[in-house]
């Protein structure tokens, strides 16, 4: 016990200092750092802040709940950025080629968003199952591709000229997801919230999450078991992609109202909501707490840039040496073979 | 057309593009053969990059900005081998935070040091001298690839060369084999495979450091936020293909060098840019699809394996 | 050299592995330490090799106090270990293997193969080894590949060799050869010491015998002050096992058949397969591993693809079913492997028993599972079966290799299947589980089930079968009743794989 606290300690001081060396590298004024970030996380007017780190929140743990289906089922899917913008970017070409409005016009936008994006999840299972091409390889290529597809549909044919930027037109205000009233945050977090739920029924009481479970801690016990590992592992992918376009097209509905060129991929959705899942040793109900304690970082390091003048990249910094301490503590998320199921 | 793609500026520029991944997917195939599982390449070429420019910018010397490009390298490489070889973590997961780290701390660098956004630029960046070989720049075509370029060239093939009699002949290349084949076997005759695979690691560093110097201080003089742009993971792909072996290493590092320069060539043709930015990853999933669909389809043969 | 262990205990927390065991090794003698599986002896070794130094006591040699901080220390004390589990780089040649870590290197760190080369080839010549120091390692047999392994030791001067259960995984002949080696090493003044279960190998080759059970050292005597019998019981600490009854079968239909089935990767000669196991009988497939039972199972299992012929469950052809299919039909497995194929050792016990069954209505409904039935069916093969676990919930990697095995078993056998296929079914597992799950085999065969096991040990086979085929390179022998048949005769049928003399052995060989 003793020795787990002083590990605790230790990594806590050596955060500490690292935190202090970089805020001292920017010229920056300690304790105004430390405030700004708090207040940035977690304050503002109206506790402004603290809804916005609710919002990030919301897209983060999305990504990290798709991360952690495909890593649990044993899919190493690395593919969540491309997955990612290619939901966002369905989700608003059809938004603002949709004839109608309203809730039912929201469903077929948030539904455009999910089946783009777990076909292009599929795509590396094929490549996967039928070209041997490893999961994890395959859908980190496919991130590149998304991205300059992406890029290229908002700077030529879906581009809003007159706006001058790299972007689609404004979205109707219809399909704009609706305000939690008196306040700027959309309900996206809502739909999240959601999915979360629906996601801890399959992990701890379903079928298919307690097959795709087994298929993930030991895929030759799960073929010997006469488990069909070829159908769990597509349709793995499929919803793990599809939980990706869905956070894409609330990204694109309640936050922006648009897609705008790397407005999905700046931010690092995607690659959080990675090392959240694994942080947690993907261990389900834990991916939401994750999910709120790195938005809180991105939302404090934006406030630190705000008021105190730090760059806010000092978040991914933190972010990064988080994983490092605590993937060096707790037992390993992948128990197979390396180079088995990748 | 194509013969304006093809003209001996391409060679020079295919051998100029090439080395960054070259160097990267060397470290890597070191790592791969000691049986480190590093997929953290992408991070140490970044840092490499912008250390190099650091360095060269406050000496104003090419060379001490190698030495940091180096240092840059070895530093990601330390991190690594701390929470992977010391403590027990998950390398994909340490590979993962490295890559944010060195993404998040190259650019928080670039504007708390350097106080710009984006790009950096100074005349006091200096960068590596080219090497102009007397005979060899003449031959046509062959000439501008293999002369004129940075003393990184050089030093990459040297090191490919050095590589093959290292790895057969060189205790450390035995036992670095070793501890990626069979690290029980290296332990219970008495030596420690962790120390092993650290040296496999520092020596990534170093190498995909170089890197990072080429690609900042020698095909240009600046520094970009995410400079690496993915050639870091391209150099991975590449060593989990071809398993860390010389030859098709070379082979399919000169082949996205050529695929690369292709496409900033069509660039001037009117495709859209992101077409062409788009065709060398594209270029790497078909040459992975070739190879990976060979393989197989010889386990089948052979083995007859119904579920994959 | 003389080398002794005094009062050496050795704790994995609060389990006790080896409780204060005191022997003693001298020059030109060969020590066999027996007990079976997880006694304590590898343990034990383990501390005097060097492998182990979390452990109270002390290891003296020549009569002076030594402590070993890895097994780099107790080498170069002249102490060597050959592993059951070969510790050998496959893609290097024998050379390589046998001097790496004690390469011969030159100022720049280069290593002189030259030389290297001569001296091994000296130790070749001089203990009459057959091996080719230039072949990889890949392309050796089991046999040779334990002699490339005791090459090493040789060539670091070792003068104690511990060898650790090295008959395993040897045909008859290759373990004659290998006692003829260690009797010249013997002469040669070296320490021997065998650890091993097989008693029969130790009265013909051992001078000392000493035995272990849960730890504790049981006896050390002169082979010629003991005898079979002290020895078995000391083992046990009890009475051995009654053999197992049987019923008198008189088995009619046929459960499983394949005829003429040609499989991938069963060797070069691809001779078809055919074999029947009626309903109510035990049909054993004899031979070292190595010769194509994998392939063959996996082919039965639904695991690997056939070329041609056809495979009949119950009469139906389930050549091109899947193995859930093949499941559904009538097929349950019990495979080699259980760590990785067996069971998902990170799950619990719960998690363990119902993965193929998961879609039954017993446990679900098609997309929910009944947490309850699930529970309730484990508890239940936890207690038919005696494993000892935690609770249900506690994951399986904590068990014993026993207990896991026993998991799997009754697991498998619970689906109460007409085809029961067992694979090396008590492969290192104690005598007590080894017992249950012999007894649990018997009476499904009594129950009128068909049971096709695949087993390494002679001793097994003959217990448990009704008729037996023994697989040599890939081809099945003709079923032989187990009435007519002796282990000498199985001896004589069996290969090991890349056996240089394979030749000669496949003329005797039926067609």
């Amino acid at each position: 016990m003793t020795h787990r606290l002083y590990s605790l300690l230790a990594a806590s001081m050596l955060l500490l200092v690292t935190f202090a060396s970089l805020i001292w590298l920017a010229d920056a004024d300690f304790f105004k750092s430390i405030m700004a970030f708090f207040k940035g996380a977690f304050g503002g007017r109206k506790y402004a802040y603290l809804l916005v780190t609710i919002s990030k929140a919301a897209l983060i743990t999305g990504m990290a709940i798709a991360a952690l289906i495909a890593f649990r089922a044993g899919l190493f899917n690395i593919g969540g950025e491309g997955q990612l913008v290619i939901g966002g970017l369905a989700s608003a070409f059809v938004a603002i080629n949709l004839p109608f409005g309203g809730p039912a016009g929201i469903f077929l936008v948030l539904l455009a968003g999910m089946i783009a994006a777990g076909v292009w999840a599929i795509i590396a299972g094929i490549m996967k199952l039928w070209l041997g091409v490893p999961i994890l390889v395959g859908t980190l290529l496919l991130n590149y591709p998304a991205r300059y597809i992406a890029s290229y549909f908002v700077s030529h044919p879906l581009r809003d000229i007159s706006s001058g930027m790299p972007q689609t037109h404004l979205i109707e205000k219809s399909l704009w997801l609706p305000l939690i009233p008196g306040t700027r945050l959309d309900i996206g977090f809502i739909f999240i919230l959601f999915v979360f739920c629906l996601v801890l029924i399959y992990c701890y009481r379903t079928v298919g999450g307690y097959e795709a479970k087994m298929t993930g801690l030991s895929i030759d016990f799960a073929n010997a078991s006469g488990l069909k590992t070829k159908k769990i592992s597509l349709e793995t992918l499929a919803l793990s992609g599809a939980i990706a376009g869905l956070v894409g097209a609330i990204a694109v509905l309640g936050l922006h109202h648009r897609f705008t060129d790397g407005m999905l991929v700046q931010p690092l959705y995607a690659w959080t909501g990675i090392v959240a899942a694994l942080m947690v040793s993907l261990i389900p109900w834990a991916v939401l707490p994750a999910g709120f304690f790195f938005a809180a970082i991105h939302s404090g390091a934006s406030g630190m840039e705000r008021t105190a003048d730090v760059p806010k990249e000092i978040a991914i910094i933190i972010q990064g040496m988080i994983i490092l301490f605590v993937a060096s503590k707790v037992p390993t998320a992948f128990n197979q073979n390396i180079g088995d199921g990748k | 057309m194509l013969e304006s793609i093809f003209d001996p500026a391409f060679a020079d520029s295919v051998a100029r593009i090439s080395i960054p991944i070259l160097l990267a997917a060397l470290g890597g195939a070191i790592c791969h053969r000691a049986g480190v599982f590093n997929i953290a390449l992408e991070g140490f070429l970044l840092m490499g990059a912008f250390m190099a420019v650091l360095g060269s910018h406050f000496t104003g010397s090419a060379t001490w900005g190698t030495l940091s490009a180096i240092c840059g390298g070895i530093f990601m490489a330390l991190l690594f081998a701390e929470f992977h070889l010391r403590r027990p973590g998950d390398p994909i997961v340490v590979s993962i935070a490295i890559n944010l780290i060195s993404l998040g701390l190259s650019t928080y660098l670039l504007r708390a040091v350097f106080d710009v956004s984006g790009v950096f630029q100074s005349d006091q960046i200096q960068k590596i001298a080219l090497i102009d070989i007397p005979l060899i720049k003449n031959i046509p075509f062959l000439g501008s690839f293999f002369s004129g370029q940075s003393l990184l060239f050089y030093l990459s093939l040297a090191i490919v060369i050095f590589a093959h009699f290292f790895f057969k002949y060189h205790q450390l290349g035995i036992w670095l084999r070793a501890a990626g084949e069979n690290k029980q076997a290296l332990e219970a005759g008495g030596v420690s495979s962790k120390k092993i695979q650290f040296i496999a690691l520092i020596l990534c560093g170093a190498l995909c450091g170089l890197g990072g110097a080429q690609l900042s201080i020698s095909n240009v003089g600046l520094f970009v936020e995410n400079m690496s742009a993915g050639r870091g993971w391209i150099a991975v792909v590449i060593v989990l293909v071809t398993g860390g072996r010389a030859l098709p290493l070379l082979g399919l590092v000169f082949l996205f060098g050529t695929i690369d320069s292709a496409s900033l060539r069509v660039q001037g043709f009117g495709w859209p840019q992101q077409f062409t930015e788009m065709m060398p990853y594209l270029a790497s999933l078909l040459a992975l699809i070739f190879v990976c669909y060979r393989k197989l389809k010889f386990e089948k043969n052979t083995r007859g394996i119904r579920n994959v | 050299m003389k080398a002794e262990l005094h009062e050496i205990s050795v704790n994995f927390g609060t389990f006790c592995a080896v409780n204060n065991v005191s022997l003693s090794f001298a020059p030109g003698e060969i020590h066999a330490l027996v007990g079976e599986n997880g006694a304590g002896k590898s343990t034990a070794m383990s501390v005097l090799f060097g492998l182990n130094t979390d452990y109270q006591g002390n290891i003296v040699i020549n009569d002076q106090h030594r402590r070993w901080k890895s097994p780099a220390d107790a080498i170069s004390a002249g102490v060597g270990m050959v592993h059951q589990h070969f510790m050998l780089q496959e893609t290097m040649s024998v050379l390589e293997n046998v001097i790496l870590c004690s390469e011969p290197v030159n100022k720049l760190g280069f290593v002189s193969f030259a030389t290297a080369a001569k001296s091994v080839q000296n130790l070749i010549d001089s203990y009459d080894l057959q091996i080719d120091q230039t072949q990889k390692v890949s392309e050796l047999s089991v046999g040779q590949r334990q002699a490339v392994e005791i090459l090493k030791l040789l060539y670091r001067r070792s003068d104690l060799l511990i060898l650790d259960e090295p008959t395993a995984v040897l045909t008859p002949n290759e373990k004659n050869e290998l006692f003829q080696s260690l009797s010249n090493f013997k002469a040669s003044g070296k320490s021997i010491i065998l650890i091993t279960h097989k008693i029969d190998e130790v009265m013909m080759i051992a001078d000392k015998v000493s035995v272990m059970r849960s730890g504790n050292l049981i006896s050390s005597k002169l082979l010629k002050n003991t005898s079979k019998d002290e020895i078995q019981q000391n083992i046990i600490g009890g009475t051995l096992p009654k053999p197992i009854k049987r019923k008198k079968m008189h088995p009619k239909n046929i459960g499983f058949e394949m005829k003429k089935v040609i499989i991938p990767g069963l060797a070069t000669r691809r001779k078809p397969i055919s074999l029947k196991v009626y309903l109510g009988e035990i049909v054993g497939i004899a031979g070292v591993s190595g010769n194509g039972q994998t392939p063959l199972v996996e082919a039965i299992v639904g695991l690997r693809n056939i070329l041609s012929g056809n495979m009949l469950l119950s009469n139906e052809t389930i050549s091109d079913k899947d193995v859930s299919a093949r499941r559904r039909k009538g097929l349950s497995y019990i495979p080699e492997d259980r760590q990785r194929v067996g069971l998902a050792l990170d799950a619990s016990v719960i998690e363990n028993s119902c993965v193929s069954q998961i879609r039954n209505k017993k446990f679900s409904n098609g997309y929910f599972f009944n947490l309850q039935h699930l529970r309730k069916f484990s508890e239940q093969l936890v207690s038919e079966y005696d494993i000892r676990v935690g609770t249900v919930k506690s994951k399986v990697r904590t068990m014993s290799g026993g207990n896991k095995q026993k998991l799997v078993v009754a697991r498998e056998l619970e689906q109460k299947k007409q085809l029961v296929i067992a694979e090396n079914p008590t492969w290192g597992v104690d005598i007590g589980a080894i017992n249950k799950i012999h007894q649990e085999l018997i009476k499904m065969r009594d129950m009128g089930h068909a049971i096709l096991l695949v087993s390494n040990e002679i001793e097994e086979i003959m217990g448990l079968s009704d008729r037996i085929h023994v697989m040599a390179n890939g081809q099945l022998s003709e079923a032989m009743s187990s009435a007519e048949v002796t282990a000498n005769k199985l001896g004589k049928l069996m290969l090991s794989h890349n056996d240089p003399t394979l030749s000669e052995k496949l003329e005797k060989m039926q067609p």
